[in-house]
C-alpha cells in the first residue's frame, strides 16, 4: 500500500469529498466538545434500544423498484431521539449504530461508511438548528410548534439530497442539478412518508416508552419485508419481459434497448465498446438428427456457457434468434473482444455434449463476427448487419473461427458457388481421412487471407482459394490405411503418397471444369530448390500460386497432428519456414506470410486444432522419450 | 439470561429447517475447543457452592472470574468467524469490562433492580454480602452504563435486570443457533444438467 501511495495526488473532487468530510467530523465533535456525554441509567436503556433500532431499520431496508433504490427508516430514529433528548444524544446513538453497522459490513469500502456518517451528522445537525431557529423545544410533543418540526424535516431531507448529490457529483462526475432532480423526483414520497413516521415514534415513545419502540420496530421490519416481496415479484416479471425462456440469457429486444444506451454512451461520452454476433454451427444438422426438443436442450447447454464466461465481467449476452446468440462487451476494443470470443469459443469446444460428435467439427462451435463501435456507425441495425456479414465470412471460412469486422476478406459473390461445389467434393473425406477434410479448410482459410495480404487479382486470388480448398483431393485415391498409417511409412508406400499430386491433377482433367486449378494441385509439392515433386521444378518454374500454396500447405501440416509428423507450434513452425527459405520456399512470398502468421499469433488467433494437436504431442512425448 | 437467546433459536430454528434437519443440523455442531464451555460453566456453578463454605473462595473469587472470563473469550475468539460466535465475544467483553473496572463483580442499578425484581434480592443486595457476582452501584462505580441498567419484566416472561452485555451475548447466541440450524444438509446437485456428459 505504501508504495502505492507514494506519488498519489488527490484529485480537486475527492479533495472536496475530504474537506466535507473534515467539516462533518468537526461539526459532530462541536456539540461533545465541552460537556462529553452523560446520562442517568435509564436514559442508557433508551440509549441502547434506539441503537438497537436504527441497526435493525438499517438492515431491513426497503427495497424499491426499479434497480438500486433503497429507502432505509432509520432516520425516524434519529429524528425522533432528537426532537425527546436532544442533537447529542441523537449524534450518539448515530455515531455507535453507524460503528456497529461499518463493521458488520468490512467489505464496503471504510470512507464510504465514513462519508455517509458525515452526511447523517449534517442531517441531524441542521434539523436541530432550523427546529431550535424556528421556536421547537426538546422532549414533550406540542402540536403549537409543528412548523418547527416541518421545517427540521424539511432541512433534513434537504442537507441529505444535497449531500448525496454532491457525492455522486464529485466522485462520479455526473451533472449536479439532472442527479439532484433524479434524487427528489424518485424519492419524495418514501422519504416524506419516513419523516413522518418520525413523529409518530415520537408520540409513541413519549406515551408508551420502551413499547413504543417495539411496537414500531415490528411494523417496519413486517412493512420491509413485504416490500421486498413487492420487489421480488416486479424483478421476476421483468425478467420475464427481457429474458429468454430457453436459453435463461436476454432477449431480443433487450439486446436492443441496451445496445440503444451503449450507442449513446459512446457518442455522448466516447465509451467504447465491442459488439459480436455468434451463430451454431450446423445447429440444423442436429436438429434434424436428434430432434428439436434435443436441440432446444443444446440451444440452452450453450446459453448457460455464454451465461457463466459473460456475467463476471458484465458483459451482456442475448439470444438473437434461432441458434444465433449476441454479445455486448463494453470497454473492449476489437482485439480484445475477438481474444475473448475466442477464448468462448474453445470454452464451447470443450464443452461435451450427448450427440456433437456427428457434427464436422467433432464438437459443439459456432462462428462468430465481431465488431467495434466506432464513429460512422449511427445505428444499432448497422452494428448488427456489420457483425452478421463479419459472421458469415467465418462461416465461409469453415466455421467455427472468430473474424472482426472491416480485417475480413471479402469473398467475391461471383465463385461463392463454386466453393461449395468442390467443398461437396472433399465432403468425401469425412469418411475417409477426417484429417484431410479439416486440412483442406484450414488451408482454405490461410489462402482467402493470403490472397488479401498479397493483394492478389481477381482472377488470382479465386484461382488460389479454389485451388486451396481441393489441392489435396488426389489423396481419394490412396488406401485409408495408409493416409492414417500411425508408424513409420516404407518405401513404396511414401511413393504411393507422393502420387496424390498427379491422382488429383487427373481427377480434376477428367471432370474438366477446373482445369485452371491444375497447376495448383499438381505442383504444389515442388520446392524452390528443385528438390520437390512430382516434376523437380526449380524456382520461377513453378507457378508463383503454386508456391503460395506450398507455404500455407507446409505450414498448416506441421502446426496440427499427423500421423507420421511431430507437431510443432506456430512459433516453431516459423522458425522452420525461415530455415527453409530458399531451399523449400520462395523468399519473396514466405516473408508476407510469416508477418501474417506473427499477426495472428499476437492476437491470439490460433485455430483450435494446431493448439490441441500440439499440446497432445507434449503429453504423448514424456513417456516416449523414456522408452 | 444466554438461556433465553438459546431457547428462541430453538424455537425459530426448528420452525425454519423442520424437525429431522434441525436435529441433523444440531449434531453437526464443530467449535474449536468446544468442550471447554461446559467446564467454565460448571466452575462457575462450583465457586457459587464453594464460596459460602470456605473464605478463600469468598475473598478470591473475584479473580477467578476474571480468570474464567479470559478463557471464555479467548475460545470464542478463536471462533469468531462462525456467525453469531463474534458477536457473543463483543457482548462478553462489555461484560468483562466493567466488572473488571469494578473490582470483578458487575453493577446492578437500583432502579432497574426496583422496577423487577424481589425486594429479598434488593436486600441483598444492598447490604453488600452473598450474591457473589453482583453489586449494587452508586456514584463511584465506573463504567456504570455497561452495567445490570436493563430492567426485563412483564410482559416478558421473566424478571430480571440485565446489562448491554448480555442483550450482545443473546443476540449472538441467537444468531449463531439459527444459522446452525439453517444449514442446508448436502444436496446431490451437479453443476451441469444432466444431458451433459
Amino acid at each position: 500500500m505504501g508504495s502505492q501511495r507514494q506519488g498519489y495526488r488527490l484529485k480537486p473532487q475527492e479533495l472536496l469529498v475530504v474537506v466535507i468530510c473534515l467539516l462533518g467530523t468537526l461539526l459532530f465533535l462541536s456539540f461533545f466538545w465541552d460537556t462529553g456525554f452523560h446520562l442517568p441509567n435509564s436514559g442508557w436503556v433508551m440509549f441502547y434500544a434506539l441503537v438497537a433500532g436504527a441497526i435493525v431499520l438499517e438492515y431491513f431496508m426497503f427495497k424499491l423498484p426499479p434497480e438500486g433504490n433503497h429507502q432505509s427508516m432509520d432516520s425516524t430514529i434519529f429524528l425522533a431521539a432528537l426532537f425527546i433528548y436532544g442533537p447529542k444524544f441523537s449524534l450518539m446513538v448515530l455515531l455507535v449504530s453507524a460503528v456497529i453497522i461499518a463493521f458488520n459490513r468490512r467489505h464496503v469500502a471504510w470512507w464510504k461508511h465514513y462519508y455517509n456518517f458525515v452526511t447523517y451528522s449534517a442531517m441531524i445537525i441542521g434539523a436541530y438548528w432550523v427546529f431550535e431557529a424556528m421556536g421547537g423545544t426538546l422532549g414533550d410533543f406540542k402540536v403549537v410548534e409543528l412548523y418547527a418540526y416541518v421545517g427540521a424535516l424539511a432541512t433534513y431531507f434537504f442537507v441529505n439530497v444535497l449531500l448525496l448529490a454532491s457525492y455522486f457529483f464529485l466522485l462520479y462526475r455526473n451533472q449536479l442539478i439532472p442527479v439532484l432532480a433524479h434524487f427528489v423526483r424518485e424519492s419524495i414520497f418514501a422519504y416524506l412518508g419516513i419523516l413522518l413516521f418520525s413523529i409518530v415514534l415520537l408520540i409513541l415513545i413519549l406515551k408508551t416508552n420502551m413499547f413504543g419502540v417495539f411496537l414500531f420496530l415490528i411494523i417496519a421490519v413486517l412493512l420491509s419485508h413485504v416490500f421486498k416481496q413487492l420487489f421480488l415479484m416486479y424483478h421476476e416479471i421483468n425478467d420475464k419481459a427481457n429474458k429468454d425462456q430457453r436459453t435463461g440469457l436476454f432477449n431480443h429486444s433487450y439486446l436492443e434497448e441496451k445496445l440503444d444506451e451503449y450507442i449513446q454512451l459512446y457518442r455522448e461520452e466516447g465509451k467504447a465498446f465491442s459488439f459480436a454476433m455468434l451463430d451454431l454451427d450446423d445447429f440444423k444438422k442436429y436438429n434434424d438428427l436428434y430432434g428439436h426438443p434435443q436441440g432446444d436442450k443444446l440451444l440452452g447447454f450453450v446459453g448457460s456457457i455464454l451465461k457463466e464466461e459473460c456475467e463476471p465481467h458484465g458483459y451482456i449476452c442475448a439470444r438473437y434468434g434461432g441458434e444465433e446468440f449476441a454479445v455486448i462487451m463494453p470497454e473492449l476494443d476489437k482485439n480484445k473482444a475477438r481474444l475473448f470470443i475466442h477464448q468462448l469459443r474453445k470454452r464451447v469446444n470443450n464443452s461435451p455434449f450427448e450427440g456433437v460428435d456427428v457434427l464436422p467439427h467433432g464438437c459443439i462451435s459456432f462462428s462468430a463476427g465481431v465488431m467495434e463501435m466506432n464513429a460512422d456507425t449511427y445505428e444499432k441495425s448497422q452494428l448488427v448487419g456489420f457483425s452478421d456479414r463479419a459472421m458469415y465470412i467465418s462461416k465461409s471460412k469453415g466455421k467455427n473461427v472468430v473474424t472482426v469486422y472491416g480485417e475480413q476478406t471479402f469473398i467475391p459473390q461471383l465463385f461463392e458457388h463454386e466453393i461449395n461445389e468442390l467443398e461437396q467434393q472433399i465432403k468425401v473425406f469425412l469418411s475417409k481421412d477426417v484429417y484431410t477434410f479439416k486440412h483442406s479448410k484450414r488451408v482454405y482459410s490461410y489462402a482467402v487471407d493470403m490472397s488479401q495480404v498479397l493483394g492478389l487479382a481477381e482472377e488470382e486470388r479465386r484461382t488460389l482459394i479454389l485451388g486451396a480448398l481441393i489441392h489435396d483431393i488426389g489423396k481419394l485415391e490412396v488406401p485409408r490405411e495408409v493416409l492414417t498409417k500411425r508408424t513409420k511409412l516404407s518405401q513404396d508406400e511414401w511413393e504411393l503418397i507422393k502420387r496424390h499430386v498427379t491422382f488429383g491433377k487427373e481427377f480434376l482433367l477428367a471432370t474438366g471444369k477446373y482445369n485452371d486449378l491444375v497447376p495448383l494441385v499438381e505442383l504444389h509439392h515442388e520446392r524452390y530448390d528443385g528438390g520437390g515433386y512430382p516434376h523437380n521444378l526449380k524456382g520461377p518454374e513453378i507457378p508463383k500460386l503454386a508456391r503460395i500454396l506450398c507455404i500455407i500447405d507446409s505450414f498448416d501440416a506441421m502446426t496440427t497432428e499427423r500421423p507420421y509428423q511431430r507437431t510443432k507450434s506456430f512459433t516453431e513452425a516459423l522458425d522452420e519456414m525461415r530455415r527453409c527459405t530458399g531451399t523449400q520456399f520462395d523468399p519473396e512470398l514466405v516473408a508476407p506470410f510469416i508477418r501474417y502468421i506473427e499477426q495472428r499469433i499476437e492476437q491470439g488467433d490460433i485455430p483450435e486444432e494446431a493448439l490441441q494437436a500440439f499440446e497432445q504431442q507434449q503429453k504423448q512425448q514424456e513417456p516416449n522419450e523414456r522408452i | 439470561m444466554v438461556y433465553d437467546g438459546i431457547l428462541l433459536g430453538l424455537i425459530v430454528g426448528f420452525i425454519r429447517a423442520g424437525w429431522k434437519n434441525g436435529l441433523l443440523a444440531l449434531s453437526q455442531i464443530n467449535i474449536r475447543f468446544g468442550w471447554v464451555f461446559p467446564l467454565l460453566l460448571l466452575g462457575q456453578f462450583g465457586l457459587y457452592l464453594l464460596q459460602d463454605k470456605f473464605s478463600f473462595f469468598a475473598q478470591f473469587n473475584g479473580y477467578i472470574y476474571i480468570v474464567i472470563y479470559v478463557t471464555g473469550l479467548s475460545l470464542l475468539w478463536l471462533n469468531r468467524h462462525q456467525k453469531g460466535l463474534g458477536i457473543i465475544f463483543a457482548g462478553v467483553l462489555l461484560n468483562f469490562v466493567v466488572m473488571l473496572a469494578n473490582g470483578g463483580r458487575m453493577p446492578v442499578s437500583l432502579e432497574a433492580a426496583q422496577a423487577v425484581l424481589d425486594p429479598i434480592y434488593i436486600d441483598m443486595l444492598m447490604s453488600g454480602d452473598a450474591v457473589t457476582k453482583h453489586f449494587l452501584m452508586d456514584e463511584s462505580t465506573r463504567l456504570s452504563f455497561l452495567g445490570d441498567i436493563i430492567p426485563l419484566g412483564p410482559p416478558y416472561p421473566r424478571s430480571q435486570a440485565i446489562s448491554i452485555g448480555d442483550v450482545v451475548i443473546n443476540v449472538g447466541v441467537f444468531l449463531f443457533i439459527l444459522q446452525l440450524l439453517g444449514k442446508k444438509s448436502k444436496p446431490n446437485s451437479n453443476s451441469l444438467p444432466e444431458n451433459a456428459l
